[in-house]
């Protein structure tokens, strides 16, 4: 019945399939691969011997070897001929294009050149919320109302954010630390590529409140590094890091900020500049920067993101060549002395991130410094226990 | 003001003050740069809206945002409600390039690249009455015949390609019809033991309230039968039986 009307359209895989299906069922045992592999092959000679007779044109034979080919070949045997396939094949099928790929947002983002208004429009950044629940300080980058929710206008967010990518390209260019900020769900793979192409950090957890009011007590254990201009680490600082304050951002990108308000708000008190996604139901002023865009859009925050992180990756770019020029473009950290504490070592080819002149040792600052860090020491050990 | 706090945009006045009363020992590194690309105007009231608004004459609704409006809602209204069922399909409204309508030749209602649905049809219409100036009633009856064609033309697709698959093995769950009678048997036998228990209690109220004996209810068929043809019984001695 159904073997010889699915001969008959030539489908001799399929039908091979079917009865190996049918075969399987009654095998009780647990079989190795190649007892499978044998027995499937006399069935399927058994098989062509039935359709032989049955049938008007003669079936090709499969020789076992063919059949136990692909189960005994070695990865790399596997890994070629998948590669011999995809080139011969992969480009069969119909072509969707242009078409929204996904991954291509994180991996390759578009840099602030890129960012046009049809782009924004397919990342959903117009998309605002209800209108009862608008905050009118956004009034002026809103466009109007649709379908009871509020529109922003697209050229606002555009000029915002290219706006922001500069700052951004800027900071890094003058070797800023820079923070991206973004706590919600999805948000964390975008963030981390952003920081990663501007150098900067990132926080995709909740963000610890006090770690700049703080910061000494939260972060006072996080190990801190002395670079020089082409950002290689310079050893030898271990005890002048010791005991310096802990380090905060010079910018802080933030992709959430409603959720955020301790974090803007510390920053605020620390006179820290800082760069939000204002969407309509957020306040514009907790951020230095604002992004009139839809903060619930994970497309939109991947864009926006991407765009930061190349301008500051342009911007790293611009420093390390700007050093290995020999050009420094930013200041150097205050009271770092060299390790080796002799002066006539600093040559002009040493430039290592410190100031030209020494400390002064002329009002004993230098005896209350050592017993500063005798006391500190003997609190290290103490530290180091727990 | 009270309720706000511009400390976040002031930032580089701060600095400025901070450094100009020696409480920083150095501006920050940053401040050039703020100062080159200043941040925005915010809390700036947006333009003049409305110069005669219809309702409220009050200033403050005449710096609120405006509807968003375009010719085709007025056709989108009209065919989503000839055809409700249409807003019941599912849509996906993801776009690619954020360019894709601009590809769209609406003298054909189908499009590559887009379902055909309600919005081809108010596209369509639209182009017949600016392009061959139809009237409105003309042009939807043009493209909603289109439509019907093509919605027909889908039917049977899927009918034929549910009876391919029926016949090299695929099986189906089961349709809605099934699964309604399901639940309607399921609920019939419910309500069949509920009633039958209703019955089992009113019939011991019953036997509360009289104290004499209790005829049974059910009696064998043989029985029946023999009560029935019972005829020799007189009621009285010496009466006729009945």
């Amino acid at each position: 019945m159904i073997i010889r009307h699915v001969a008959a359209r030539g489908s001799y895989r399929a039908l091979v399939q079917n009865r190996l299906k049918q075969f399987r069922r009654f095998f009780s045992e647990v079989t190795s691969i190649e007892a499978t592999a044998d027995s499937s092959v006399n069935q399927l000679q058994a098989l062509e011997g039935q359709l032989n007779s049955q049938t008007a044109f003669s079936v090709p034979t499969a020789s076992p070897d063919t059949q136990a080919a692909p189960l005994s070949g070695s990865v790399a045997e596997q890994y070629h001929k998948f590669k011999h396939l995809e080139k011969h094949f992969g480009h069969l099928g119909s072509d969707i294009s242009p078409h929204y790929q996904p991954h291509a947002l994180l991996n390759n983002p578009p840099s602030p050149a890129d960012v046009t208004l049809e782009l924004l429009l397919a990342a959903e950044a117009h998309q605002g919320h209800l209108t009862s629940l608008w905050n009118p300080a956004n009034a002026r980058y809103i466009q109007g109302i649709r379908q009871g929710v509020h529109i922003i206008s697209l050229e606002v967010t555009a000029a915002h954010l290219r706006r922001a990518a500069k700052v951004v390209q800027e900071v890094s260019r003058r070797g800023g630390l820079v923070l991206f900020v973004g706590t919600r769900d999805g948000q964390d793979r975008a963030v981390v590529k952003a920081s990663q192409m501007a150098k900067g950090y990132h926080l995709f957890e909740r963000w610890i409140p006090g770690s700049i009011t703080n910061g000494q007590q939260i972060l006072g254990k996080c190990r801190t590094k002395v670079v020089n201009e082409k950002d290689e680490e310079v050893p030898g600082f271990e005890e002048q890091l010791y005991d310096r304050p802990v380090l905060r951002p010079d910018l802080v990108v933030c992709l959430n900020p409603l959720e955020n308000y301790v974090l803007l708000h510390e920053c605020a008190l620390n006179n820290i500049p800082t760069i939000g996604v204002i969407d309509t139901n957020a306040d514009p002023t907790w951020v230095t920067y604002p992004i009139p865009a839809n903060d619930d859009s994970i497309r939109c925050i991947q864009v926006i993101a991407g765009v930061l992180g190349r301008a500051g990756q342009a911007g790293q770019k611009q420093r390390l060549a700007a050093a290995q020029q020999g050009h420094i473009t930013y200041r150097a950290a205050r009271d770092l002395r060299l390790p080796e504490e002799v002066e006539e070592a600093i040559s002009p080819e040493v430039m290592n991130k410190l100031e030209e002149g020494m400390l002064d040792d002329g009002n004993g600052l230098d005896e209350k410094l050592d017993q500063v860090r005798n006391r500190e020491r003997s609190g290290r050990t103490l530290k180091q226990m727990d | 003001m009270g309720r706000y706090d511009f400390r976040p945009m002031r930032v580089r006045q701060t600095a400025k003050a901070l450094f100009d009363s020696k409480r920083i020992p150095g501006l920050p590194q940053w401040y050039d740069i703020v100062g080159d690309i200043p941040p925005g105007e915010t809390l700036a009231r947006p333009v003049l809206r409305a110069p005669t608004p219809k309702r409220a004459k009050k200033p403050s609704r005449m710096f609120q945002p405006l509807p968003i409006r375009y010719p085709e809602d007025k056709l989108r209204s009209e065919f989503f409600g000839d055809h409700p069922w249409e807003l019941a399909k599912p849509r996906l409204i993801v776009e690619d390039s954020g360019n894709d309508a601009k590809g769209y030749d609406w003298s054909k209602i189908v499009q590559p690249g887009k379902q055909l649905d309600g919005e081809s049809v108010v596209q369509r219409q639209l182009w017949l009455m600016n392009n061959r100036s139809l009237s409105q009633a003309a042009a939807y009856d043009v493209a909603r015949r289109e439509f019907y064609k093509h919605r027909h033309l889908e039917d049977i697709r899927r009918r034929v390609a549910k009876e391919e698959a029926l016949h090299v093995g695929a099986y189906f769950g089961k349709g809605p019809l099934e699964v309604g009678m399901e639940l309607e048997d399921r609920t019939w036998e419910n309500w069949k033991s509920w009633a039958s228990k209703q019955i089992e209690d009113e019939e011991a109220q019953r036997a509360q309230m009289f104290s004499g004996p209790q005829t049974e209810t059910e009696i064998s068929e043989t029985d029946f039968d023999a009560a029935i043809e019972e005829e020799s019984v007189p009621l009285a001695k010496g009466a006729p039986p009945l």
